[in-house]
């Protein structure tokens, strides 16, 4: 038996799928996501902070400089504007891998199901198959990841002990009954939570792939 | 029974681009929805008279002007949410596609230096 031969076998599952290509190909796209929500997002603070500051001046900050409490250093100045992009690209860069790694573990074998097409093409890498979403990985992916952020963002204002004077997070309440700034509330929230970005998710995957049918096919 | 999945198929799911025109409308759609929901739902709650209906929502007016936590603002926040949503879903469809092509042209340039 060859090398290939002999890689074949040890990479490839019972059921004939190359697994160690398949681990591959999911940490590399969760990278490409972590480096793209994680840009996005610094992007986004970055300017929020400077439009912020051209807005109100002096009296700029209100609400945008709560973000301190989750971005250590960070306040609503040219400076602070900076450290806020540095934090928004590590939370939402660690949230977008994450969330790609949890798609793609639930996804798993049937990743063939969110191509467009697939019939062998001459050259994926060079000719790319169009992507299409599949909403029920999507929705336990990023769904889970949002109740984590929220659960963990809850028990962070709790364990620093600013839980009653936390006002602006309660107002959650308004949204996800049932929500409080405790640890039992966080649990709650983030149940349901996850329920509103999963169907969320669905809806974003449905409405995406209706269009991608249309314009592809 | 499912059949075996091809590695062709793999190495088409990692580099398979994402349709801008439709990440765009798809996020556009649940931006616009999302903020309608937001102002429907604090509309929709019992308040007592002259007390004020979603104070801190409303400060979303500072960016976008027209809106306010009303009917009619809400309409407004659902065109907004829908510009927001949009402008998001084109920004990551793009930043997708240009990171996979950047991520392939540096795999290719080393894999020509190794051939070499």
């Amino acid at each position: 038996m060859g090398n290939y031969e002999n890689m074949q076998a040890v990479n490839h599952s019972e059921s004939g799928i190359n697994l160690k290509l398949l681990h591959a190909a999911i940490r590399f796209n969760s990278l490409i996501l972590g480096l793209t929500g994680g840009t996005l997002f610094a992007v986004i603070v970055y300017f929020a902070t400077h439009a912020s500051i051209a807005r109100w001046g002096d009296d700029s900050g209100n609400y945008l400089g709560l973000l301190a409490v989750f971005f250590p250093g960070y306040s609503v100045t040219a400076s602070g504007a900076w450290i806020g992009a540095f934090w928004a690209f590590i939370y939402m860069g660690t949230f977008s891998f994450l969330s790609y790694r949890l798609y793609g573990r639930v996804l798993g074998t049937r990743i063939s199901e969110v191509l467009l097409s697939t019939a062998p093409s001459d050259n994926p890498v060079l000719k790319p198959s169009v992507m299409r979403l599949h909403g029920m990985s999507l929705g336990m992916a990023i769904g889970a990841m949002a109740a984590l952020g929220l659960f963990g963002s809850t028990a962070w204002l709790v364990l620093r002990g600013t839980a009653q004077e936390s006002v602006h997070a309660a107002l959650l309440s308004n949204y996800i009954p049932g929500y409080s700034v405790s640890l039992l509330g966080g649990l709650i929230g983030a149940i349901q939570l996850f329920a509103f970005v999963f169907l969320g998710c669905l809806l974003l995957a449905a409405v995406y792939n209706t269009i991608v049918k249309l314009r592809h096919q | 029974m499912s059949r075996p999945v091809q590695d062709h198929e793999i190495l088409s799911a990692v580099f398979a681009k994402m349709d801008t025109i439709a990440l765009t409308i798809a996020s556009g759609a649940l931006g616009s929805l999302a903020l309608f929901l937001a102002t429907a739902i604090l509309l929709l709650q019992p308040v007592p008279e002259n007390y004020p209906v979603g104070p801190h929502l409303s400060a979303l007016a500072d960016y976008l002007p027209g809106y306010s936590v009303t009917w009619v603002g809400s309409i407004a926040g659902a065109l907004y949410g829908f510009l927001i949503g949009a402008v998001a879903g084109f920004a990551a469809a793009v930043y997708w596609n240009l990171a996979h092509y950047v991520a392939l042209g540096v795999m290719l340039i080393s894999s020509a230096e190794l051939a070499d």
